[in-house]
């Protein structure tokens, strides 16, 4: 939005004319975050009975291409025809305006951390499991991450991921390290990789961990999840009585903050800038060697695979905390949207998405957008699939052997997501004490959960 | 909106065809005659008015509306009365928002206005050079915010190899951390704002310059004046209106402060720069509090109504 121009005022009118100039410049002024929330949706509304099945995707680039190839092929099968929505911009938002409308498309294809968010609002309905084939090929892990807190099915997972580290491998033959096992590892790592110089170039501009720190989508509590489960703490538990109770306070929560605490403010392993980077300022460090070793998901190989770092890098599980191994495990959902008069379709749909031929097509079709990150379906082997390329078996086993979802059936997820980044973000800023931090958080948790 | 005609029916009437005589009554042309001329400008108007009815009227009274309310798109808004609000004025995270937004416009204000006064009166005349160099100034204003911000976060990129450490470096300073601090984060944005903002109050100080009668500097110059006493008597009085305008934008761009700061901080080190634009943006965007966010938009209007009034008010005064 562009600065207000003056408004050239006739003398004799001076006196009216200017409070209303000042009152249409403030109007506009305080609109903006207004209209951004009231914007039309930028596609046509579901609803109908026939004609093409209405599907809004959150994604862009390439992947709108992989999906084209997926329905196609789901068109070819089944002779039902899909409208494709796709866009990364504000997709909430126009989700929003759409539900305003009650138009709603038919199927929409989201994060599984917006469950909890969808169902409050009402936009989703209920999947019927028996009524989707091939559903006894689904992983018991990813079927769980659809399940609300009332133990209520709400979507069909299309693919998951679990967080893996990405480490120098020409930088650690330069320190003479292996890559990272256990906590003390990682930081004996971050720290060589910090005071060694390890580009060679005769400069103190290498640093240890690639951290996106921002409290911008909840980012740095998205990073910090992996040592929280390392750690063998969580956010929210299930409280017996359908709802959750906080438990971001425990000692194991504690210790988790503390560990990231240490590299950031005492060891000064991270790379500048941190606490307000995103994802894209953490792959150009990675990509750039300002960092080293980058926790994140198996999507990074195209990303890191299209830059001069291709081949410099390698993949291993993320390291063993307290607890043990730990990763944060995600996945993208097919949500049945309320309203929608295709529940037959939503079937045969979700059942393509989760049959073997399409999750291949997923993992490949588009190489440089890999939209099924690892399969859901348990008879599609990720290591045959990228026979060429093991650091997929390194993904599908952290993802199946020790990997955690957040709480994501917790209404509201992406708010409690927000406060611990917040809070984590203020922590790291200060050098704080973790467990005043995370005791301040846990009120915050315990007063949200009353709502 | 300023009407300058004169008023039909009451100002001469020479030259305007009369109707044909015998076809209706006298006064009945007359009526018809009128409505036309008071419409006419209000049919000019009609077509910016039904954009910014649509588009920012509207919503803007929507919002206000959806205040009162947990929105909830889909389920039907529930009306919950003043809670949304009670929520805002509690929320210590809305007050810090408001500090930082209310330092920010200030010292922006300021800073712009003053820099841009002095560029005015390095840069106002009529030479070519001079309109060269006003332009170059200028660039900034037109500019992409993004693009900007995206530019100045690796000119100021916090690390001992950033474009300005680097500088500083040179001289023996720094390493800085800049936008990567709290305790530097504002005063970063600030300077940002001010390199943007200064050469839009120039071009508007540049008017006001060139509207100044010139035997008033004769005159003070007959009368022994020299260069301080006449920018203090003569330029500053005369441009009183002129700062009114820049300070009262000023005050508006400060206050709904949002683009450079979420593309270089977020709201961010610790919410060290959250102003009340990214506050509401994170509340209704992010948390998916529309209502709440509504509410802070609504206090945020008013207070901008309030604050705009009181700087007309104190300008009458003056000028009075």
């Amino acid at each position: 939005m562009s600065a207000p121009r003056s408004s050239t005022v006739r003398t004799t009118g001076r006196r009216r004319a200017l409070p209303m100039a000042a009152l249409a410049v403030t109007l506009v002024a305080a609109s903006t975050a207004l209209t951004a929330c009231g914007g039309s949706g930028g596609g046509s509304g579901g609803g109908s009975a026939s004609g093409p099945l209405k599907v809004w995707v959150r994604g862009a680039g390439d992947s709108q291409k992989a999906y084209q190839m997926v329905f196609d092929a789901y068109t070819r099968k089944t002779g039902v025809k899909i409208q494709l929505f796709m866009t990364n911009t504000d997709f909430e938002t126009k989700l929003n305006a759409a539900a305003a409308a009650h138009k709603l498309p038919d199927v929409v294809i989201d994060d599984g951390s917006q469950l909890g968010a969808f169902e409050s609002q009402g936009i989703i309905t209920e999947v019927d499991k028996a009524k989707i084939a091939g559903a006894d090929q689904v992983s018991g892990a990813a079927w769980k991450s659809v399940v609300d807190d009332q133990g209520k099915t709400y979507g069909v997972p299309f693919s998951a991921q679990a967080n893996v580290l990405l480490v120098r491998s020409d930088w650690l033959k330069k320190v003479g390290l292996q890559a990272p096992k256990t906590w003390a590892d990682l930081e004996k790592v971050a720290k060589a990789f910090t005071t060694q110089d390890p580009d060679g170039n005769g400069k103190n501009d290498t640093y240890g961990l690639d951290v996106p720190g921002s409290t911008q989508r909840g980012y740095l509590s998205w990073y910090w999840s992996n040592f929280l489960y390392q750690a063998g703490g969580n956010f929210l538990v299930p409280s017996g009585s359908g709802g959750f109770d906080s438990v971001i306070d425990s000692p194991q929560a504690v210790q988790a903050a503390r560990f990231l605490e240490k590299m950031y403010c005492t060891d000064k392993v991270v790379q500048p800038g941190a606490l307000n980077n995103l994802t894209t300022d953490t792959n150009t460090a990675f990509q750039t060697g300002v960092a080293g070793m980058y926790l994140t998901g198996p999507y990074a190989y195209a990303t890191m695979d299209a830059t001069a770092v291709k081949g410099k890098y390698d993949v291993v599980a993320p390291p063993a905390g307290p607890k043990g191994v730990g990763s944060l495990a995600e996945g993208t959902t097919v949500y049945a949207m309320a309203g929608s008069k295709r529940a037959a379709d939503f079937d045969t749909l979700a059942s393509f998405m989760v049959s073997a031929p399409a999750q291949k097509l997923g993992m490949t079709g588009v190489p440089t957008s890999t939209i099924v990150r690892l399969p859901i379906n348990t008879t599609v082997d990720p290591a045959k699939v990228h026979a060429d390329d093991s650091r997929w078996q390194v993904a599908q086993q952290v993802y199946a052997n020790s990997s955690t979802y957040e709480p994501v059936s917790a209404p509201d997820w992406q708010t409690y997501r927000n406060d611990a980044s917040e809070s984590l973000n203020k922590m790291l800023s200060g050098c704080d004490d973790p467990a005043k931090t995370l005791s301040s958080l846990d009120s915050t948790y315990t007063s949200l959960l009353k709502k | 909106m300023t009407l300058t005609e004169d008023r039909p029916g009451r100002g001469p009437r020479g030259g305007r065809p009369r109707p044909p005589a015998g076809t209706r009554s006298p006064s009945a042309p007359r009526a018809l005659l009128r409505w036309p001329r008071a419409a006419t400008p209000w049919i000019f108007l009609a077509p910016v008015l039904a954009l910014f009815g649509v588009f920012k009227f509207w919503p803007t009274l929507w919002g206000m509306y959806l205040s009162f309310f947990q929105v909830r798109p889909y389920l039907g808004n529930k009306w919950v009365g003043w809670a949304n609000f009670r929520t805002a004025f509690h929320d210590a995270a809305l007050r810090s928002a408001v500090e930082h937004t209310v330092i920010d416009a200030l010292v922006t204000v300021a800073a712009s206005a003053v820099i841009g006064f002095g560029l005015a009166l390095l840069l106002e005349g009529p030479a070519r050079h001079l309109r060269i160099l006003r332009t170059a100034a200028f660039l900034p204003v037109v500019t992409a915010m993004v693009a900007v911000a995206e530019l100045w976060n690796t000119i100021l990129y916090p690390g001992g190899y950033g474009t300005l450490n680097t500088l500083l470096g040179h001289l023996g300073l720094g390493p800085e951390p800049f936008l990567s601090s709290p305790h530097s984060s504002l005063a970063s944005v600030m300077l940002i704002q001010v390199w943007k903002s200064a050469p839009y109050d120039m071009v508007i100080f540049v008017a006001g310059l060139a509207g100044i009668d010139k035997q008033l500097y004769e005159a003070a110059a007959i009368d022994g004046a020299g260069a301080w006493h006449r920018l203090r008597h003569v330029t500053l009085p005369s441009l009183r209106p002129v700062t009114t305008i820049v300070i009262t934008l000023g005050i508006i761009r400060g206050l709904r402060v949002f683009t450079e700061i979420y593309v270089l901080t977020g709201g961010g080190p610790a919410g060290s720069t959250e102003t009340i634009v990214t506050y509401t943006y994170k509340q209704g965007i992010q948390n998916n509090q529309l209502g709440l966010a509504s509410a802070v938009s609504t206090v945020l209007f008013l207070v901008t109504v309030l604050l705009t009034c009181l700087t007309l008010w104190w300008r009458r005064r003056k000028e009075a």
